[in-house]
């Protein structure tokens, strides 16, 4: 049962993500917001509590499984981007391929001073 | 298929949809270590298309689907919140190479955004489209929200990672193997920076620190990206 209450935690930070959105207009999903709140909570904290990581780590673990029903909806759009196919696909593979090697490429000078330990 | 009482009936309560997410999930995961695991055709991939599958069969609506999956899909925002946790605990990785990811971070999470939008753009793709491919290197709940903030459509973003990740993990290994590059830092790094959740399962293949790295990327991008596309694309009246 000690999940329960790291559920809660999760939820919390959630519900005061959507608080800061409603009244700053920020344009970050709450999730974000709670995300970077919990980092900073546990960092002040120094440590993270039984409880919360029984809740969190079998949620990430369902990540993939939470986004399911959104990924099924791209068989079903198909018929809307007749004609457009193209441009997505070249733009993904062709922009990943360039934004891949730009990555290396300055990761490999910037890290010249750092040796791995 | 089914007779469209026995669908009413069914699909009266969310139970229906939950489980069938969860069948699908299930059988996805073992065909999947079935096939030996190909990077290729993950998991999600081939449990989306058995699902999708049995919804064209069985005659039900995806709307009717999505509808009761709701139920799943709410939880995403708490396990959002959650991947603070694994964030705090790379703290310490951060502060070590801070400088070279300062650098580093920024223009290469911009640049993975601005070069699959600029090339989808002069290659004359409408806008929704656009909005939709912009977060194609983020982990998908936080590429969810950004999605939903742009107006672009969710259901052609999932499509735009899965095909990013795959791509990412082609890349990477082909260009590491080009420019002779065996740090595993920077392989899984480039790995989550680019290809998020997908590329940083396949970091974890080559190695613990390399799975690290992948971590940090992705989550890193994730909130740069979350925090930052969102005023762009306002700036640049999208």
């Amino acid at each position: 049962m000690t999940a329960l209450g790291g559920f809660l935690w999760l939820i919390s930070f959630w519900l005061i993500g959507e608080v800061a959105v409603y009244f700053t207009a920020l344009p970050i999903s709450s999730g974000v917001i709670g995300m970077l709140l919990l980092c900073i909570t546990l960092a002040l904290r120094g440590g993270v509590p039984e409880s919360l990581a029984a809740a969190a780590q079998p949620l990430i673990a369902l990540l993939a499984m939470l986004i399911m029903p959104g990924v099924v909806g791209v068989f079903f759009i198909a018929g809307e981007l007749v004609g457009q196919w193209t441009a997505i696909f070249v733009g993904l593979v062709l922009g990943t391929l360039l934004s891949v090697v730009t990555t290396l490429w300055l990761l490999q000078r910037l890290m010249r001073g750092h040796h791995a330990e | 298929m089914l007779s469209e009482p026995l669908v009413d009936r069914l699909t009266d309560t969310p139970l229906f949809a939950v489980g069938l997410t969860l069948a699908a999930y299930l059988l996805g995961m073992a065909l999947f270590r079935r096939l030996k695991q190909p990077p290729w055709f993950p998991a999600i991939l081939i449990a989306a298309l058995l699902l999708a599958g049995f919804l064209a069969i069985s005659g039900i609506h995806y709307t009717v689907y999505q509808d009761g999956a709701r139920w799943l899909s709410v939880l995403l925002g708490p396990a959002t919140v959650a991947l603070g946790m694994p964030l705090y605990q790379q703290l310490p990785r951060i502060r070590e190479l801070w400088r070279p990811l300062v650098i580093c971070l920024p223009i290469s999470a911009s640049l993975a955004a601005l070069y699959a939008v600029g090339i989808a753009k002069l290659m004359g793709a409408s806008d929704d489209v656009i909005a939709s491919l912009a977060a194609k290197s983020v982990t998908a709940p936080i590429a969810i929200g950004i999605t939903e903030q742009l107006g672009g459509s969710v259901a052609l973003l999932m499509g735009a990672l899965l095909i990013t990740g795959v791509a990412a993990i082609a890349f990477v290994s082909l260009v590491t193997r080009v420019m002779k590059i065996r740090d595993e830092r920077l392989i899984g790094f480039a790995l989550g920076l680019n290809g998020h959740a997908l590329g940083t399962v396949r970091a974890f293949e080559i190695g613990p620190t390399a799975g690290a790295f992948a971590s940090l990327g992705m989550s890193l991008t994730g909130i740069f990206t979350a925090l930052l596309l969102p005023w762009g694309w306002r700036l640049l009246g999208g």
